[in-house]
C-alpha cells in the first residue's frame, strides 16, 4: 500500500477558496460564489432545451481564461451522449469568446475551439473504455493548457435504452452509477478537475408508495415550463453528485420576439425565454436562485 | 472523575478550571486557603470545593472496581462512566437533548439522510466542535474527518470555525467577567489545522486506511472523534463477490467499534439512503443495511417534514425514540427558529 494517502492533508495550507470556474456570467457566478467548483463533480438537471448544453460550452471557454479572470488555464473534454453535438453553436460562441480574449490566443495563432475536445460517447461501456484513456491523455496532452474540465452531456441518454424497470435491473444500473461517480471523483481529485454532468427530467407520476415525490434538497417542488417534473435516474444517482443545480424555463418572453432565426437556421430554442437557475444542494452554497435568458453571445443573466 | 462534573456555579466551576485544577486529586491535595489564593475565590468557597471533592472521590471508591475478573466492570462503575461520558455537542440543542447531551465519546453513531439533508454540514460541524476546549465546556479534542465522496469545502469548514470562534469568545467574555479576561486562544486556522482530513477515492483505500487509525490515533491521542462521510458510497458500485463485500463491511464496523473502545472516541459514520424492495414495493432504507445494520450503537435518521429538516432516533440502546428539528444556517447547524414544539417524544 502507498504510504501517501495515510497522512493527513494540512488544511490550513489549502486556498481559502477551491479553485472556481466562472460561468462567463458575471451574476450566475455571484449566484454561486465564484462558478463551478474544482475537485467535485456538478449536475446540471433541466428539461431539453433549457440551456444546459449552452451552459456546458460556455463552460468549455470560460476553462481556457487565466486563473485570474475566472478561468482555469485548462482545456475541456466534451463528453456528449446526445445527438447532434453542436458543432456551429461552438464555433459561434468561440468566436464570440476569441473577439472578447484575444490576447490569449494572439501568441500561439490557435483559437478556443482548438481547446475543446469532443468526444461522443454511445453507452455505459463505451464511457467506461474511454476513462482510462482519459488519465493517460491528461499525463501525456501536447496541448499547451492541461485539462481542467470534464462535462458529460447527458448521463441520462445513457441510460435510456439499457435497462428494464425490473427491481434487478434497477440496481445493476444503481451500481453503475456509483462506478461512473466514483471514476469521474477519482479524476477530479487526483488532477484537481471541475466536472461537469447535464441530467434530464421526467414528468412527476404519483407513485402508490409515496418515494417518486421524495424530496431531495432546497426545492419542495421542482417546475418547469409548467409542470412538475424529477430529475432523471432517482435517488440512487443523486447520491453520486456534490451539487445539484436546477435550470427551468418558465413561459415568460423576455423582450420583443423578433422572429429571429440562429445560425443553424432553427429557432426552436426560444432564446428569449426566461431561465431560471436553482442551488438544489451544495456542499457549501446556500439556497438560491438566479434568472438568466440565452442571446447569440451565450448565457447572460437576468438584473433582479 | 473531572472537576467539571462537581456540581459548582458555573463562574466558580470556570475559575477553577482556568486555574489549571481539572482533576480531583489536584483539588484535593490542596489547603483551602492556598486554594482560594490560587483560584481567586473566597475561603469559604474554597472550603465548599474541597468538600464537594472529598464527597465525590469517597462515592466513586464506593461503588469502586471490586472487579472479580481482571479487566471486567460491574455495572455500577458503567454507568457511573457513562453518565459521565463526555459528548460532543451538535450545537443545536434540540438535537443535543435527543442525543442525551450530544454526540456521546465511546460510541459508534450512523447517520443517514438522503442528498441534501445536511450529513456533511453535521460531519463539519463536529469537526469543529470537538475542538471546543474544556474552559467553555468543551472535550478540547481533535477530529480524524475521512472524505470519501468528495464534500468536504475547506471554505465551508473555515465559515463554520469562525462562527465557532465567535461564540466562543462571547461566552468566555460572559463567564469571566469578573476577571482578567482569559481570552479564547483558537483561531478559526487553528481548528482546520486540528482536523485530520483524508480523502479517499476508492474502497481499497478506504479500507487500508481504516486498518491504520489504530496507528494513528496511538500517535495522536488527542483525536476525540472520527467522522466518515460517507461509510459506503465506494461499496455501492458492483462487487463481484457479495458475500466477500458484507464480510469486509462487517470488518470496518467492528474495528470502528474497537477504536471507539480504546480511544474513548466518537465514531460518526454517515450514510446514503436507498430505496429497498421489499414485499412488493419500495421503501426508504439506509445503504447497504444488511451488512451493516447491527454494527452501529446509535442510528440517528434525518428526512424533511415539510420544509423542515428533523433528526429521529432510529436506534439506540439508551435514547428514547425522539425527533428534533435541526436547521443549516451560514454558520453552521442551528436550533430552528419556529416556536411550535420542536423535540418529539415518540
Amino acid at each position: 500500500m502507498r504510504n501517501g494517502k495515510m497522512k493527513p492533508e494540512n488544511l490550513s495550507r489549502r486556498s481559502v477558496t477551491s479553485r472556481k470556474l466562472s460561468t462567463g456570467c458575471e451574476i450566475l457566478d455571484g449566484c454561486l460564489r465564484g462558478g463551478i467548483s474544482c475537485d467535485s463533480v456538478t449536475e446540471i438537471v433541466a428539461e431539453s432545451g433549457c440551456g444546459k448544453t449552452q451552459l456546458c460550452l460556455q463552460l468549455s471557454l470560460c476553462a481556457q481564461l487565466p486563473i485570474s479572470l475566472g478561468g482555469l488555464n485548462g482545456s475541456s473534454l466534451y463528453l456528449h451522449s446526445e445527438f447532434p453535438f453542436p458543432f456551429r453553436r461552438l464555433h459561434q460562441l468561440s468566436h464570440s469568446f476569441h473577439q472578447s480574449n484575444p490576447s490569449i490566443y494572439a501568441n500561439h495563432s490557435d483559437n478556443p475551439c482548438d481547446h475543446v475536445f469532443v468526444q461522443n460517447v454511445h453507452s455505459v461501456d463505451h464511457l467506461f473504455d474511454i476513462m482510462p484513456r482519459i488519465d493517460g491523455f491528461v499525463g501525456n496532452s501536447k496541448n499547451r493548457f492541461p485539462l481542467k474540465l470534464i462535462v458529460l452531456d447527458s448521463v441520462a441518454a445513457l441510460f435510456r435504452s439499457e435497462f428494464d424497470n425490473t427491481p434487478s435491473d434497477l440496481k445493476k444500473r444503481s451500481s453503475l452509477f456509483f462506478k461512473i461517480s466514483g471514476k469521474l471523483k477519482q479524476l477530479a481529485n487526483k488532477f484537481d478537475l471541475a466536472v461537469v454532468i447535464t441530467n434530464q427530467v421526467t414528468d412527476f407520476v404519483e407513485s402508490s408508495d409515496g418515494l417518486s415525490g421524495l424530496r431531495i434538497g432546497n426545492l419542495r417542488y421542482l417546475y418547469s415550463s409548467g409542470r412538475r417534473v424529477v430529475p432523471a435516474l432517482g435517488l440512487a444517482w443523486a447520491n453520486c453528485v456534490n451539487s445539484r443545480f436546477f435550470i427551468s424555463r418558465s413561459d415568460d418572453i423576455i423582450g420583443k420576439d423578433r422572429g429571429e432565426k440562429d445560425e443553424s437556421g432553427s429557432s426552436s430554442v426560444s432564446r428569449r425565454a426566461k431561465r431560471r437557475l436553482d442551488i438544489v444542494f451544495s456542499p457549501y452554497l446556500p439556497g438560491n436562485s438566479c434568472e438568466f435568458m440565452i442571446t447569440r453571445e451565450g448565457i447572460c443573466a437576468v438584473q433582479a | 472523575m473531572e472537576a467539571w462534573r462537581l456540581p459548582l456555579s458555573s463562574s466558580i466551576r470556570g475559575k477553577l478550571i482556568s486555574a489549571g485544577y481539572t482533576s480531583l486529586p489536584s483539588i484535593s491535595s490542596i489547603s483551602s486557603s492556598d486554594l482560594a489564593r490560587d483560584v481567586n475565590i473566597t475561603e469559604e468557597e474554597a472550603f465548599e470545593i474541597l468538600r464537594l471533592a472529598k464527597q465525590s472521590s469517597g462515592s466513586s471508591s464506593c461503588n469502586g472496581s471490586r472487579s472479580l475478573i481482571n479487566g471486567a466492570k460491574n455495572a455500577w462503575d458503567m454507568l457511573h462512566e457513562e453518565d459521565s461520558l463526555p459528548r460532543i455537542t451538535t450545537s443545536c440543542s434540540d438535537l443535543d437533548s435527543i442525543l442525551g447531551g450530544g454526540i456521546s465519546c465511546r460510541d459508534v453513531t450512523e447517520i443517514g439522510g438522503v442528498p441534501g439533508i445536511g450529513k456533511t454540514q453535521i460531519g463539519i460541524q463536529l469537526s469543529v466542535n470537538v475542538q471546543i476546549p474544556r474552559e467553555c465546556g468543551g472535550i478540547g479534542g481533535k477530529a480524524i474527518y475521512i472524505d470519501t465522496e468528495g464534500s468536504f469545502m475547506v471554505e465551508r469548514a473555515l465559515q463554520i470555525a469562525e462562527a465557532c470562534v465567535e461564540d466562543m469568545e462571547e461566552y468566555t467574555g460572559y463567564m469571566h467577567k469578573h476577571f482578567q479576561a482569559n481570552q479564547v486562544q483558537m483561531k478559526p486556522k487553528d481548528i482546520l489545522e486540528n482536523i485530520f482530513y483524508f480523502r479517499v477515492c476508492s474502497y481499497t483505500e478506504q479500507i487500508a486506511l481504516v486498518n491504520h487509525l489504530d496507528k494513528f490515533i496511538s500517535e495522536n491521542k488527542d483525536v476525540k472523534v472520527v467522522i466518515v462521510d460517507s461509510i459506503t458510497f465506494h461499496f455501492r458500485q458492483d462487487f463481484d463477490d457479495l458475500v466477500q463485500r458484507t464480510r469486509v463491511l462487517s470488518e470496518m464496523a467492528l474495528k470502528f467499534m474497537k477504536l471507539a473502545k480504546k480511544f474513548s472516541l466518537a465514531v460518526v459514520l454517515l450514510n446514503q439512503v436507498t430505496t429497498k424492495y421489499t414485499e412488493g414495493s419500495f421503501q426508504l432504507a439506509l445503504a447497504l443495511g444488511d451488512s451493516w445494520s447491527h454494527s452501529c450503537t446509535n442510528r440517528v435518521i434525518l428526512y424533511w417534514n415539510g420544509d423542515e429538516r428533523y433528526a429521529y432516533i432510529d436506534k439506540s440502546p439508551s435514547l428514547p425514540s425522539a425527533s428534533a428539528s435541526y436547521t443549516v444556517t451560514s454558520r453552521g447547524l442551528r436550533n430552528s427558529s419556529s416556536s411550535s414544539k420542536r423535540v418529539k417524544m415518540m
